[in-house]
């Protein structure tokens, strides 16, 4: 990074001016301001550009409590200062926002924005840790109708998400290698939160439903275990040969093998593994790998996870649930739903209550020819089916903001409102709960990449 | 129903036994109860103090809603609850009428929904495959849903005929509001192994099914007007299907998502004169003059369903309001749960409907749409005792239901079901 005079990045982002066809038949087209995203590198004219306070809106920095005309600071992409008192620098841009709601940006815990259906599941092999979801990640790409790689992060900024978890689907037994990704940066690197974010596994009737259809191995829940964890002994052998740092010991390692590598990282504690499991029986698996090979986990999809409430709790494992008002949970194609009980979607309330660490994901996938299902914009719908069955509001927020930062280990970077995170900001025109609230300013880095005008 | 209810205590019993909710399932007891003494003794029944939207009207604030025998006897704002009520207060509720659902597959198996080798199929009725026992119907009940028009699939040029039926009651026979539900025909590209494939032969092979019912009834005509001589012409219930069409006995429900199908079956609707409604309506707002100009009704699409739909579909309800088109949201259960029919209302206001039309869109305009206003829709006196208790905002998910009323029987009570 040598180069100390980086033009500004300008690039629209979201330009998107509803019109209506049809005979002169107008309504209140839905404006959406297209937006200059200026690179948060700029030079240093930019870079005074880049404060900018939201001085009088109700705060919800979610690490702490709300503070009505409240101020948030934020400079140089990142947020300075949070709070009832704060000196608001000369030259900052000062946006006036009484009468709204500040947040965090909403992450989006589980979602496959960005991946087209045919790059999500190397079917062909059940067990692909070496792979990279973020060599599929295609943000700006074409998707559904329209401009589409614009549209899709339009469509998730108007929900007001600021970054999601993208991963390999659920066909296989060991996916790949999952990323936190932002929805706006001036380019694909500055998207890129973390890399890889978790190793991401599938337990139960869905990896084995594919290889059934095949007449091959693994077919049966029981064959899934087995492969999984065969592959995770080698792993540890594996990683036992090369810690010898002997010669004697790479010798037995063999050469790079960069699935083990991947593993390797994930039995250091350097990333999670992030297992897909519905029925209790499934999760009850993946705590016992879990303690079996010591490596961290976070269980998703998680629809029968009310029912051992308190056996999460007590170990401390994170739950990302799929979409609550959804018939199927998550999404319309769940092979196996007829296969536990007690699917409710209250499951998120319950599990709260005992304390389990939750965070509600999208996991938006493909509709059929109609584009993604259930996308991230809509969090905020769950959130508040959740806080209708009695979640207080500071909860319900919570596990679309701090919580799924947490579970995927950005925390340190997004989730809330505290001085030294990034400037991941967004203004709300009213209770964030209510079905007929707008984003109506997204920050992302500092930068405003999207303004829904009314 | 008593075998619905088994159901419904089945799946509490799951919550219960994980929660320790024993009241749970003790609710679902004391429900069946309150059915069977409701049926039995008829007593009239008055909800006091809440705020009642009857789609009829304005809100009416601090409102009495007055039923007996399962039929609206008095609402209104000082209306006094006849001597030997049951009184609930309410005050500080929301009443809403019991919602419609038009394009529901609620109660019959997936795998019966379509018989994919049979292209024109009339003669097939959703009604011989409907099943008490589908914890869907519940949730219906749950999310304030009453009455739904479920129906056959969309895999065929026809898939049958459609039905009107509450979502609770005795039997599937009593809950029957109406029978012709409508004659489900599905516009658009078909699977490639069989003709019709293409839009343009799925058309065609309507326009001569039209043809050739005309012709049908044409000799049955002939055979009414020689005074029945000779052998009666052979029965064909497909073409009987089609021929209530034509009549206007039934109307067309037609599964369309592109503008150029939609302006295919207007055409169609005028060259045989039949009355249409146009179901998921995706590209309506692309051809909103000619549907306006048309008066078919939009049934427009499920937009809690969340998928990325673009921002004018999203918006279709407001628009079609504005041209003056009748219009309602259907869930398509189970692409979304009926419970979730409010959702599309909340969803449609977010998109610029007004409350009012937005709550019209799942009450009056439904039952209208299915030619059952005069029995259900609307909280209005001779009406059906379908109502709707909510503990705040009717539109917000974060809205719960407390209470429904179907055929004026607690057929859902919250209380006691637990958090």
């Amino acid at each position: 990074m040598s180069g100390q005079k980086k033009r500004p990045v300008t690039q629209a982002v979201g330009a998107c001016m509803v019109g209506w066809v049809g005979g002169g038949a107008r309504i209140g087209a839905i404006g959406v301001a297209a937006v200059a995203m200026a690179a948060v590198q700029g030079a240093g004219a930019d870079v005074q550009a880049q404060t900018v306070a939201l001085t009088g809106g109700l705060v919800y920095p979610i690490s702490s409590e709300p503070v009505e005309g409240g101020t948030v600071l934020m400079v140089e992409g990142r947020i300075a200062a949070v709070g009832a008192d704060v000196d608001i620098p000369a030259g900052a841009e000062v946006v006036d926002v009484s009468g709204s709601v500040v947040m965090p940006g909403i992450i989006d815990a589980m979602s496959y924005y960005g991946i087209a259906g045919e790059d999500m599941n190397e079917v062909p092999n059940p067990l692909t840790p070496e792979l990279r979801i973020i060599e599929a990640f295609a943000p700006f790409g074409t998707f559904g109708s329209g401009a589409a790689g614009e549209i899709r992060v339009r469509e998730l900024l108007s929900g007001g998400v600021t970054a999601t978890y993208i991963g390999p689907g659920d066909a296989t037994v060991v996916g790949g290698q999952g990323a936190v990704v932002k929805t706006a940066g001036a380019r694909f690197d500055d998207l890129i939160v973390r890399a890889p974010a978790a190793i991401d596994i599938t337990l139960g009737g869905r990896p084995a439903s594919t290889y059934r259809d095949q007449s091959r191995s693994p077919s049966t829940r029981m064959a899934v275990v087995a492969q999984l964890r065969d592959l995770l002994v080698k792993a540890q052998e594996w990683t036992a040969g090369r810690e010898g740092g002997s010669e004697a010991g790479e010798a037995a390692a063999g050469p790079r093998n960069l699935g083990m590598e991947a593993l390797a990282r994930m039995l250091a504690g350097e990333i999670p593994a992030r297992v897909q499991a519905n029925a209790t029986r499934d999760i009850r698996v993946a705590i016992e790998l879990a303690e079996e090979f010591g490596f961290e986990l976070v269980i998703d999809g998680a629809a029968g996870a009310h029912q051992m409430a308190g056996e999460l709790a007590d170990r401390g494992i994170p739950v990302i649930l799929g979409p609550i008002s959804h018939p199927y949970i998550s999404g319309e194609e769940i092979p196996d739903a007829g296969e536990y009980g007690g699917v409710d979607e209250r499951n998120v309330l319950w599990l709260n209550e005992a304390g389990v660490h939750v965070s509600l994901a999208s996991f938006s996938r493909g509709f059929g020819r109609f584009g993604p299902g259930v996308a991230g914009q809509w969090l905020l719908i769950d959130a508040s089916i959740a806080r209708g069955h009695g979640m207080s509001e500071a909860d319900v927020l919570r596990a679309v903001t701090l919580s799924p930062a947490e579970a995927l280990g950005v925390a340190d970077r997004m989730g809330s409102l505290e001085a030294g995170k990034d400037a991941d900001v967004v203004v709300f025109d009213g209770d964030p709960l209510s079905i007929r609230t707008w984003a109506t300013r997204v920050y992302v880095g500092g930068s405003l990449v999207y303004e829904r005008e009314d | 129903m008593r075998f619905t209810l088994c159901k419904v205590e089945l799946t509490y019993g799951v919550v219960a036994a994980t929660h320790g909710a024993l009241a749970v399932l003790v609710g679902g007891l004391a429900l069946a109860v309150v059915a069977t003494a409701a049926r039995a003794q008829e007593a009239p029944v008055a909800l006091v103090g809440a705020r009642i939207h009857t789609a009829a009207g304005p809100a009416i604030e601090n409102g009495t809603i007055v039923f007996a025998d399962g039929v609206i006897a008095a609402v209104g704002a000082g209306v006094a609850p006849p001597a030997g009520a049951e009184v609930v207060d309410v005050s500080g509720m929301v009443i809403m009428p019991g919602m419609l659902d038009n394009h529901s597959h609620i109660g019959a198996d997936s795998r019966d929904l379509n018989e994919f080798p049979v292209r024109f199929g009339p003669q097939h009725r959703i009604r011989d495959v409907l099943s008490p026992d589908d914890d869907f119907w519940y949730g219906a009940v749950k999310g304030g849903v009453t009455t739904v028009i479920t129906g056959p699939g969309s895999g065929e040029v026809s898939s049958g005929q459609a039905i009107v039926v509450k979502t609770w009651g005795p039997t599937i026979e009593e809950r029957i509001v109406k029978e012709r539900g409508g004659l489900k025909i599905a516009m658009g590209r078909k699977r490639p192994d069989q003709s019709p494939t293409t839009s343009m032969a799925v058309t065609a092979m309507l326009r001569a099914k039209f043809i050739e019912a005309q012709e049908y009834q044409a000799k049955w005509d002939a055979w009414e007007e020689g005074g029945q001589e000779g052998p009666a012409p052979p029965r064909d219930l497909g073409m009987e299907a089609v021929v209530r069409v034509l009549t206007g006995e039934d109307r067309i429900r037609a599964h369309v998502h592109q503008a150029h199908d939609i302006l295919a079956i207007i055409r169609l609707s005028q060259e045989f004169d039949f009355s249409l409604a146009i179901h998921h309506s995706t590209e309506a707002y692309k051809v909103a003059d000619d549907i306006a100009e048309a008066g078919i009704d939009v049934v427009g699409m499920p937009l809690f369903t969340r998928i990325a739909l673009a921002d004018e579909v999203m918006a279709t309800g407001t628009l079609m309001n504005e041209m003056g088109v009748r219009f309602t949201f259907h869930t398509d259960d189970p692409v979304v749960g009926s419970k979730w029919q409010r959702g599309n209302a909340g969803l449609g206001i977010r998109y610029g409907m007004t409350e009012q039309d937005a709550l019209e869109a799942v009450t009056i305009n439904p039952a209208a749409i299915a030619g059952v206003e005069d029995r259900v829709g609307s909280l209005e006196v001779g009406k059906d005792a379908d109502i709707v208790v909510l503990n705040g905002t009717w539109y917000e998910v974060s809205t719960l239901v407390t209470r429904v009323y179907v055929d004026g029987m607690l057929a859902y009570d919250r209380e006691g079901e637990g958090p």
